[in-house]
């Protein structure tokens, strides 16, 4: 036993004094992460925030309905998604159209107020931003909405539109009774519509995407992944440094030493458990710090991280006993990782595959575990996650026990 | 050291065979170590020189044969007869992440050293290899001959009464060179039994108090140094390159009176002379004769002319 803690510290001592290697093993995933999350927009506090929609007013109108419009933007709800400015002429328009980067240009024609109020049909004229692509598409739809809005109105204005121009225009306030009339008048319209229109049948329910909602948290499902990503990389990468040993004589001067071929292999096992360990570790504080990954009770987090740390040892001492160089090693081991990332959902939901590829997908160790990690980081606890913690403890022991028989006997015949 | 308080010699190699799958590597190699000794095996590579050390250090179990180590096998489970041997490979087998001292902590631990103990060993390997004020520089950042000299400092940091060196010289300069022979004297004289193996002839005549020529996995030849001249004569050696061929060099030989010839291929040629007048009289046939001799020199008999009577060919082929 001390043979082995001698052999395992000398491989700490190494890596620490070179920490290189291993710091690059997670700076891939956590890169990776950082991008997704970025893309994904993880950075933008207010998740709901649009584009804000930018778009120029031509009111040759100069009338109620015109300046209702043009005032919209005044109100600070509305100011949060438009920005609106008014030009003086069409000239204006059409230069700060290109050069302001507006979306739109919306005209207002003359009359158009009056024309509305009277219920008769009017043209609006919306001039789009060629070198946009989105945003005039979005005022176009605006302006159709707006449209059909202001044609109900007019509908239900009906013949009193004209009246109501002109008490706009200051005109016929003298007459309270008939003002009055025409409020009683209106009111009863608007009550009869409410009978059409209300209640609504179809609601549409807004939540706030999240952990205080109890949604998705996009962070949460996909670091997991990317941790048992960095984890497969290192333990594979660590192992490598059996070859590496046997190539610069290292392995061979140990074994003219008093050691069994059994302690040297375990040893190497052993420090590449350890230094998986401390990835891990690395990992998911990177994860709670740098990406505000919740991972829930520190307990079975431990567990899973223990039971994840040796079947990603387990999978890459089997690796190492199987191929012939250093070389062949890293590049298979990083096919696997990969494919096991794949096949396991580190970047989609399983659920997106075929049957028979989710079927598949349940050989993977990435598959169980980034689904333990993503259970605890979805808030949930041992009684969740137990059932991939017994998937995984049994890996770590199928594939450790073999990687250390094969790598051992490889030892004893010389091959390493 | 522990070199008296054995059951048997420090090494004794009977027989021993070896086989790369159906590459013959050693083929019934026999020889002994003394305490105090420096034995030499001799040969080019491929020799089997280091397959022998190999199964001398329990790296490989020998086909047939037996290897033992002060009276004990060599690939015993319990490897006691390993901890009482020091190994220096023929590769610089080192941790570059590692500083020098701390690379002799840590063999000096798998030998079973701690504490106070392991210090001073450390300190005192240090010291026989002239490192003391590199030891705390990383392993990556010495130069060659400084890693040759912790190689063998590994090799002894535990006080091996058996020092295995395959070809520890490789690669190196004259000077660290020089260094190492001196500390493999100084090893064999505080009675340590000492087995080294290089291809390099002057070295080893230099350094060795027997040796064992070995060609093809076998011992061509054994003895001290003087005996294994007397094998090739006590007259020079005549070597010569240029436009010749076999048959007339033969019945050159042939004509003069004790003059063998040691080998011919490839334009060159080694003949050995009884005394200096058979060597005056092939010099003066040579010429006679017509060859066109473009290089001709004169040798006292050496370890080279041995191999060269031995095999038929140069030990650095």
């Amino acid at each position: 036993m001390r043979a082995i803690l001698i052999l395992t510290l000398k491989d700490l001592r190494r890596r620490l004094a070179d920490p290189a290697g291993l710091l690059l093993n997670l700076a891939i995933p956590l890169v990776m992460a950082g991008v997704m999350y970025l893309a994904f927009g993880g950075h933008d506090k207010d998740k709901d925030a649009a584009p804000v929609l930018r778009i120029l007013v031509l009111d040759l109108d100069q009338g109620p309905v015109a300046r209702a419009i043009t005032g919209s933007s005044s109100n600070p709800e509305a100011a949060r998604r438009l920005d609106m400015k008014v030009v003086q002429d069409r000239e204006e328009g059409l230069r700060r159209l290109r050069e302001e980067e507006f979306a739109a240009l919306l005209v207002l024609p003359q009359g158009f107020s009056k024309a509305l109020l009277e219920g008769r049909q009017v043209e609006l004229e919306l001039l789009k931003n060629p070198a946009q692509s989105v945003m005039p598409i979005v005022a176009q739809q605006i302006t159709e909405v707006l449209s059909l809005y202001l044609s109900i109105g007019s509908r239900v204005v009906g013949g009193d539109g004209e009246r109501i121009r002109l008490l706009f225009e200051g005109e016929g306030w003298a007459d309270a009774a008939g003002i009055a009339a025409l409020v009683t008048s209106l009111s009863d319209r608007v009550i009869n519509l409410r009978r059409l229109l209300l209640p609504p049948l179809i609601e549409v329910e807004k939540t706030s995407a999240g952990k205080e909602a109890g949604g998705f948290n996009l962070i949460a499902w996909l670091f997991p992944g990317m941790v048992m990503m960095g984890l497969l990389f290192t333990s594979v990468s660590q192992m490598g440094d059996l070859l590496r040993e046997s190539q610069n004589g290292t392995l061979r001067r140990q074994l003219t030493a008093p050691l069994g071929a059994g302690q040297v292999v375990m040893a190497k096992v052993l420090s590449v458990a350890l230094l998986g360990a401390i990835a891990f570790c690395l990992l998911v504080a990177a994860g709670r710090f740098g990406f505000g990954v919740h991972w829930g009770d520190p307990a079975p987090l431990a567990a899973a991280g223990a039971l994840v740390v040796l079947a990603a040892t387990g999978f890459a001492a089997l690796l190492f006993s199987l191929v012939r160089t250093e070389r062949q090693g890293d590049a298979l081991g990083g096919i696997l990782t990969m494919l096991m990332s794949l096949l396991g959902g580190t970047f989609f939901p399983i659920e997106a595959l075929p049957g028979w590829l989710q079927d598949l997908s349940k050989l993977t160790l990435s598959r169980w575990g980034h689904g333990a990690l993503r259970i605890l980081a979805n808030g949930e606890g041992w009684r969740a996650v137990s059932g991939h913690l017994a998937v995984l403890a049994g890996i770590a022991l199928v594939s450790t026990t073999l990687g250390v028989a094969f790598l051992r006997r490889r030892h004893l015949r010389g091959a390493l | 050291m522990a070199a008296n308080d054995s059951q048997g010699p420090p090494l004794r190699v009977g027989e021993v065979r070896f086989a790369y799958g159906k590459t013959r590597a050693v083929d019934g190699v026999s020889f002994e170590v003394a305490a105090g000794e420096i034995f030499g095996l001799l040969g080019p590579n491929g020799a089997g020189k280091t397959t022998t050390i190999s199964m001398i250090s329990g790296l490989l179990t020998p086909e047939s044969g037996q290897v033992l180590i002060f009276g004990r096998e060599a690939s015993g489970a319990s490897g006691a007869a390993r901890a009482r041997m020091g190994v220096v490979p023929q590769e610089v087998a080192l941790y570059d992440e590692l500083s020098a001292a701390e690379n002799l902590r840590f063999w000096g631990q798998l030998y079973g050293l701690r504490g106070a103990a392991l210090q001073d060993a450390v300190r005192k390997a240090l010291g026989l290899v002239g490192l003391i004020d590199r030891q705390n520089e990383k392993v990556g950042k010495l130069s060659g001959g400084l890693k040759r000299r912790l190689n063998l400092a590994v090799g002894l940091v535990h006080g091996p009464a058996l020092l295995l060196l395959d070809e520890p010289t490789v690669g190196i300069d004259p000077q660290a060179r020089l260094h190492i022979l001196e500390v493999v004297r100084a090893q064999a004289k505080a009675g340590c039994a000492v087995l080294y193996t290089s291809h390099y002839l002057e070295e080893a005549e230099q350094i060795c108090d027997r040796l064992a020529i070995v060609d093809h996995g076998r011992v061509l030849a054994s003895g001290t140094v003087a005996e294994l001249r007397r094998l090739v004569g006590e007259g020079p050696v005549v070597q010569l390159r240029g436009e010749v061929d076999d048959d007339r060099l033969k019945a050159l030989a042939g004509r003069c009176p004790g003059v063998g010839l040691l080998s011919s291929s490839d334009g060159t040629a080694s003949f050995s002379a009884r005394d200096a007048a058979a060597c005056s009289g092939l010099v003066r046939e040579l010429f006679q004769a017509g060859l066109k001799i473009e290089d001709l020199r004169i040798q006292e008999p050496n370890l080279q002319s041995l191999f060269l009577k031995l095999t038929g060919r140069e030990l650095r082929d």
